[in-house]
């Protein structure tokens, strides 16, 4: 009897000493939660004026001098607000963010809100975990006016809505631009490039040992889709839920960039991650990238780069620039008044004055029309011209279908792009095994 | 005799040459690591930074909290050891001194799920560990780990070359079995238990794939996890980079010094009875 | 103490293994038979775990998947890329430690230094190295008049780089095996074999082959084992990417995507089994073979 005593009480000390070492640092667990909410109402009765403090965490994907100003919002919001604490979370890239979520809706762990890529948040729809915004914006006391909902842009405001359920608000909403090199273009005899024709033109001419004229992202079906639409094809139809890329139109404008790669005159980012890093050190005259990418570009660029930012190039005249980024969105796994707390945040992230800033410190646009109108954010403008390009093109802006499965389809064009590009397949082949991918993906 | 001799010489240039080689990676991201940007990127490569950037490294743990990883990681390979030396002792103990019905059975089927590759379990454990709602804590990264079959043959092996007497002999003095298990068998199987520990140290410390999987917050992330999540947050500034990767590799450099004959004798054991 | 089973003996000695079954049952045994049951769920909801159709489904659909079969493939690759590459380095320089010189020790330490470092940590530094522009090793390639190579961009490269990197990192083990293995062969044979005349090659052949030939047998499973596992490297040198163009996309890795990427258990759990399979043929090949073709000394 003795022993077994004994050797209960070593096995249950071990145990203990590691679920102790545990809750200690567990936010997740239910002893935590119970204490906390013990705290809570102790706190209530001392004080019934103020509201219950709350503390939501809000998962991004933004880094660098991204994260910086969104944590500067959060401070301001957290200091504005005593009984709210906001704690954004940095969960790596997309990506990692789309996994973490998954992930975390599986083991009933989610955040309460999260940024995230408006191609999925059909799929989080789907699997009803995202909380319909419809009741707090259209709230007396805490939501919109009419006007202020009628305040965000137009493109925005309708790829946040799901027949007519509103289940995010836009947040880093990027576009793409084209990025220079003053001194090599100027070199060379050549004025800031309008047509595609003319980046190639350019890459051409420009194109020495340790300089390539053209850099495309990783990630360059964005430009892929501009060039389509440009040419007047369709990407996906959202209507038929059918991928059409494989037209004529489609091997058009992938065979323009995939010659231009194959014949050395244009890159990919490769191992660079971004074109940023190359374009700082000055090994790529010009390059398409997300308006966003203007901060990174500033802290990427060696001392003395000139560069400038110009809108997305046209096909001969015809213009059309990708829309990408993000949302926030609002999960339901959480309590009311964190729920209430996050509509909060949201608002005060979609408000005039901290869109325009968010716009100015980080290359995204800002989400509200009166934003544009703001005196601040115009003199910031005409100081900072590389921030206006982004701007110029709203009108010629478009974004990607909205369907289910969207996000596997961009993973799948992607795949068949690089197998292109790496000469593993030709144009059409790559296209049309992509198709049929993407719409067997799409069927589902 | 002068032949010999010659091809002595060779054996040593050809080992050097495949030391350097050796050493080459680590070298690189030390030198790397100290560097200012513009050096990093110098072609020639300069293989002695001008300046000592140490900054690199406090500007590493600025952008992302390795301090917090490094705790982690501590954490967890502390705890899962210590939990791993306990279960191991006394299955160890069970499977070489006492008989009992179902023994042989028991250890024949543990041995058969050894072959079985953690991948595979990989998934059924997930599930389980959110149906416990166990993920992102450290619960979910260490109680899984605290019993290992290898382990436990492994010791069990050792055990079973102590001599019975000893046992008759205590059991003579009226000590009881599990102080005689403490106090004499655990003593005398010391070097073993270190080379399992350190095995396991060594294991747990550079695990990847299971706390990548089992962790959301940034808070819950182990080295090797927060350094894959750095390479997007720092972009390609290798310098800080290669900081960063020598915070998570220079531990285990160190341990190894200190420690190298038990885990030569460990690898080396592990090896030929495997 | 060591008699026949009792009860009582019964009851302790389960008390005992009570610890370390609790975990190995939850965390070892139950998944094992959990997840060839999941390989079976075709229809399924990720979030609540309701089954509704079980079928073989899975393993056709992985079979028909072409990136399985280029999973497949590039393992099969990778593993006849390493295996011998790495057994005859790791063979050749532990016949050199094993002759008698200097700073033995020390060379030992230094190639042993990898095996204890972090995979992904070194992979990264290794992604440095390839680096295209900037790279240690086109640098070197340079001074051979070798253009520089785009070792982790170019699909025709990046299965090199990852058995690079493997090579390097595995060499320590192997080589602390083989030295334990050649310290055991007796050394009157070697004495007998030079009495005989016989030259160095022809002792090498005739006496340290046959008896390291179980070590060598077992090196070689566990290096064919650990190839088919390989991820790590892969998920560090790539930055989470399975290679350009699915170029080092292995099995593991195919089951990383399936399972948390893409969140289809029935497919990760289906290709996890295949994989089970493959190990435990390689585990039986040696159980079987290694006790019958190899000399055990």
């Amino acid at each position: 009897m003795k022993k077994r005593f004994l050797l209960t009480t070593i096995l249950s000390l071990f145990f203990l000493l590691v679920l102790s070492a545990c809750s200690g640092e567990d936010t997740t667990s239910t002893e935590d939660k119970e204490a906390k909410d013990a705290e809570k109402t102790e706190e209530n009765k001392d004080n019934e004026e103020t509201s219950e403090p709350v503390e939501i965490e809000f998962w991004h994907a933004m880094s660098g001098p991204h994260e910086e100003a969104l944590q500067s919002f959060v401070e301001t919001f957290n200091s504005e607000n005593e009984s709210i604490t906001v704690k954004a979370v940095n969960q790596g890239g997309y990506d990692d963010l789309e996994q973490k979520i998954m992930a975390s809706a599986k083991a009933k762990t989610l955040p309460t809100m999260s940024q995230a890529v408006t191609g999925v948040i059909p799929e989080y729809i789907n699997n009803d975990f995202v909380e319909p915004l419809n009741t707090y914006m259209e709230d007396e006391e805490i939501g919109l006016s009419e006007d202020e909902r009628n305040d965000f842009m137009e493109i925005f405001r309708e790829s946040s809505k799901w027949d007519d359920t509103y289940y995010s608000v836009p947040f880093s909403k990027s576009t793409r631009v084209m990025f220079y090199n003053k001194t090599i273009l100027e070199e060379n005899g050549f004025d800031v490039p309008e047509t595609w024709q003319d980046v190639r033109e350019i890459s051409e001419a420009v194109t020495k040992d340790n300089v390539i004229g053209m850099g495309f992202e990783n990630s360059f079906e964005a430009e892929f889709q501009a060039i389509l639409k440009q040419l007047g094809g369709t990407y996906i139809d959202e209507e038929a839920k059918e991928a059409q890329f494989a037209s004529e139109k489609g091997i058009e404008a992938m065979t323009f960039i995939n010659d231009m790669i194959q014949e050395g005159i244009a890159r990919t980012a490769g191992e660079d991650q971004y074109m940023s890093n190359p374009f700082g050190r000055g090994d790529v005259a010009m390059y398409i990238g997300s308006s966003a990418g203007i901060p990174h570009i500033a802290g990427a660029a060696e001392e003395g780069l000139e560069w400038g930012v110009t809108t997305n190039p046209t096909w001969e005249g015809e213009g059309a620039t990708t829309f990408a980024g993000n949302d926030i969105v609002m999960f339901n796994q959480s309590e009311d008044a964190e729920k209430e707390a996050a509509w909060k945040f949201m608002k005060y992230l979609t408000s005039p004055e901290v869109t325009a800033e968010w716009a100015m410190k980080s290359g995204y646009l800002p989400v509200r029309s009166s934003a544009l109108e703001l005196e601040e954010y115009k003199t910031f403008l005409e100081e900072n011209p590389a921030y206006a390009a982004a701007s110029q093109q709203v009108d010629t802006g478009f974004f990607t279908a909205r369907v289910t499965g969207g996000d596997a389809v961009r993973n799948i064009v992607l795949e068949e792009l690089d197998k292109i590009v790496l000469g593993e397949k030709t144009v059409e082949d790559g296209l049309t095994s992509a198709q049929e991918r993407s719409n067997e993906e799409l069927k589902k | 005799m002068r032949k010999e001799a010659l091809s002595k010489s060779t054996i040593y240039i050809l080992l050097s040459f495949g030391a350097i080689l050796m050493l080459l990676p680590f070298i690189w991201m030390i030198s790397t690591s100290l560097k200012a940007p513009n050096e990093v990127m110098a072609l020639p490569p300069v293989w002695i930074p001008s300046e000592l950037h140490w900054e690199n490294y406090t500007e590493a743990t600025e952008i992302a909290p390795f301090g917090r990883y490094f705790v982690n990681s501590v954490i967890i390979t502390i705890l899962s050891t210590l939990g791993e030396l306990i279960t191991t002792i006394l299955a160890a103990y069970a499977f070489s001194r006492i008989n009992f019905y179902g023994r042989d059975v028991v250890f024949a089927i543990l041995l058969g799920t050894m072959m079985v590759p953690s991948e595979v379990l990989m998934i059924p454990n997930f599930v389980t560990l959110s149906d416990l709602g166990w993920i992102d804590t450290y619960k979910a990264l260490i109680i899984p780990w605290t019993a290992s079959i290898f382990a436990i043959f492994l010791l069990r092996q050792f055990f079973l070359g102590i001599p019975k007497e000893l046992s008759y002999a205590a059991k003579v003095d009226g000590c009881s079995e599990f102080k005689f298990l403490w106090y004499v068998m655990v003593p005398l199987a010391k070097p073993a238990l270190i080379t399992i520990a350190l095995l396991k140290i060594i294991g747990s410390w550079n695990s990847f794939l299971w706390p990548l999987i089992m962790t959301n917050s940034t808070e819950m992330r182990t080295l090797p996890v927060g350094l894959t999540a750095f390479t997007t947050e720092a972009g390609i500034q290798y310098g800080l980079l290669m900081a960063a990767s020598a915070m998570v590799i220079l531990p285990m450099v160190i341990i190894f010094f200190l420690m190298q004959k038990y885990i030569v004798a460990g690898v080396t054991r592990a090896g030929l009875k495997g | 103490m060591d008699l026949n089973p009792t009860k009582k003996s019964t009851l302790k000695g389960y008390l005992y293994l009570l610890p370390a079954l609790l975990i190995l049952i939850t965390f070892n045994i139950y998944p094992i038979i959990k997840s060839f049951v999941m390989s079976l769920y075709t229809d399924f909801d990720f979030f609540t775990g309701e089954v509704f159709a079980y079928g073989f489904g899975n393993f056709v659909e992985i079979f028909q998947d072409p990136n399985f079969r280029i999973a497949i493939v590039n393992t099969v690759i990778f593993v006849i890329g390493v295996v011998p590459l790495s057994i005859v380095l790791s063979l050749i320089i532990s016949l050199f430690l094993n002759s008698k010189i200097k700073f033995r020790g020390a060379f030992r330490t230094i190639y042993f230094l990898p095996y204890v470092t972090s995979v992904v940590a070194i992979s990264i530094v290794w992604s440095w190295i390839f680096h295209y522009d900037y790279g240690l090793l086109n640098y070197f390639l340079s001074w051979f008049g070798i253009d520089p190579i785009a070792w982790l961009r170019d699909p025709q490269y990046a299965m090199p780089a990852l058995i690079i990197v493997s090579v390097w990192k595995g060499l320590g083990f192997n080589i602390m095996i083989m030295l334990a293995g050649l310290q055991t062969i007796d050394e009157q044979y070697y004495l007998a074999a030079k009495v005989d005349g016989a030259s160095a090659w022809h002792r090498f052949k005739s006496v340290t082959l046959p008896l390291l030939s179980p070590t060598l047998f077992f090196v070689s499973i566990i290096s064919i084992i650990n190839g088919f596992k390989v991820f790590d490297e892969i998920f560090a040198l790539f930055d989470g990417r399975p290679g350009p163009g699915n170029s080092a996309l292995t099995v593991v890795y195919y089951i990383y995507q399936k399972f948390y990427e893409e969140w289809q258990f029935g497919l990760a759990s289906a290709a996890a089994f295949v994989l089970f399979i493959i190990i435990f043929l390689f585990t039986i090949i040696q159980l079987v073979l290694g006790k019958k073709f190899v000399h055990y000394n």
